[in-house]
């Protein structure tokens, strides 16, 4: 409904800028989950939040550990299970069939008609911005608190990158296998295009 | 990565998933490490939410000294999760080196829900510690703890030992025994200060 009214105004101003609106397939730049939004990116933001101001919120050293654990789990379950469905429609899990064998299995959704469930474009961004910043930020926190020897937090700074790692690589791979038809699509259209190209060349010439 | 058993289907629906289920599940483990018997449900359906909420329950309790001070228990702390995830690893390296045909989060997950017993041992004898010190308290508080030891001893073995070759189960089994002596000790040898 809100397309439909942006739209009208953008007739009534000009229709040139009605014309590119219908001939592109419109994206959705608004969010649609809000909750699921801020509650991937706060728990791993607090996270980090945590433990870089430990030394201000408490003395304990104990409270501040249990409280970055607690948070990184958290984290780690909403992204793996809820925000990463609902956002960007990929999911991965490991199932383990009658033989005992245990498999991996990474899903991404189907792209459908309807618009209903496409996915919105800023929602998008803001998962794999969360997705990929927080474990490097991790990562640079492991090298730090190794090279200055302040080795009581590399317990919990090796949980960080490791829960965290683990969601961007499922969600790696779920992604990579649900582009290699787009890849395969690109490489035989960019070999059309040369084709196209040398072909006219040698008529011109 | 930590659960499996997800609901099969067309990811076109991609519900978010139910947290009460896994709740659920993890105190359905509880259950059956309490009162092992010969089912697959800490196979089949493994997660390691119990183990990292059992592991830290331990760090917090075997912690010496007050909290608030500056010595306070943080090495202790970064201590009992190291022994515990770093003895986990090795038995499940240890086991799959022997052939054994178990997956390595499986493994984990078993060896972290079967310290359950020794949790509640330290439950036990932080409690008992409150009373006077002397021989009888010790005499409590080692017989709580050799039984919790035994417990969970049994409870691991009824998983494990099924995925090892007859021949191979003793070689899987004594690297959990003594895992489980070292939690049992730091357990028994703990005073608060």
């Amino acid at each position: 409904m809100l397309q439909q009214d942006s739209n009208d105004d953008i007739e009534d101003v000009s229709l040139f800028d009605a014309e590119e609106e219908t001939t592109s397939r419109p994206k959705k730049s608004k969010i649609r989950h809000p909750v699921a939004s801020f509650f991937h990116l706060f728990f791993r933001v607090s996270a980090i939040i945590v433990y870089l101001l430990c030394e201000l919120f408490s003395s304990s050293f104990i409270a501040c550990m249990v409280t970055i654990i607690l948070l990184l789990s958290c984290d780690f379950w909403a992204v793996k299970n809820v925000t990463g469905r609902l956002m960007v429609g990929l999911r991965w899990w490991n199932h383990i069939d009658e033989d005992g064998k245990s498999h991996w299995v990474f899903e991404s959704r189907k792209a459908s008609p309807q618009d209903s469930k496409t996915v919105s474009e800023a929602e998008s961004r803001i998962f794999w911005l969360g997705l990929i910043a927080c474990p490097v930020l991790w990562v640079i926190f492991a090298f730090s608190a190794l090279f200055s020897f302040r080795v009581k937090w590399l317990a919990v700074v090796i949980m960080g990158v490791v829960l965290q790692g683990a969601n961007l690589y499922g969600y790696i791979r779920c992604k990579v296998g649900s582009r290699k038809n787009l890849t395969s699509m690109a490489t035989s259209y960019l070999g059309k295009q040369f084709l196209r190209q040398t072909t006219g060349d040698d008529q011109t010439s | 990565m930590a659960e499996a058993a997800e609901s099969p289907g067309d990811p076109g629906t991609a519900t978010p998933r139910p947290l009460m289920r896994d709740l659920k599940a993890v105190g359905k483990k509880f259950m059956h490490v309490l009162y092992p018997r010969k089912s697959n449900t800490l196979l089949r359906d493994w997660d390691l939410w119990g183990p990292l909420i059992l592991c830290v329950t331990l760090a917090l309790m075997l912690q010496r000294g007050s909290v608030d001070s500056e010595k306070d228990g943080g090495p202790q702390f970064a201590e009992v999760f190291v022994i515990v995830w770093f003895g986990a690893v090795t038995i499940t390296l240890n086991s799959k080196l022997l052939g054994g045909n178990i997956s390595f989060f499986q493994s984990l997950c078993v060896l972290g829900y079967c310290i359950l017993p020794l949790t509640v041992a330290m439950l036990v004898c932080r409690l008992v510690l409150l009373a006077e010190p002397g021989p009888i308290n010790f005499m409590v508080r080692l017989f709580v703890v050799i039984v919790m030891f035994a417990w969970s001893i049994v409870a691991s073995t009824a998983f494990l030992a099924d995925s090892q070759p007859p021949n191979r189960k003793a070689l899987a089994v004594y690297p959990v025994f003594l895992f489980y002596f070292v939690i049992s000790w730091m357990i028994l040898t703990f005073t608060p200060q």
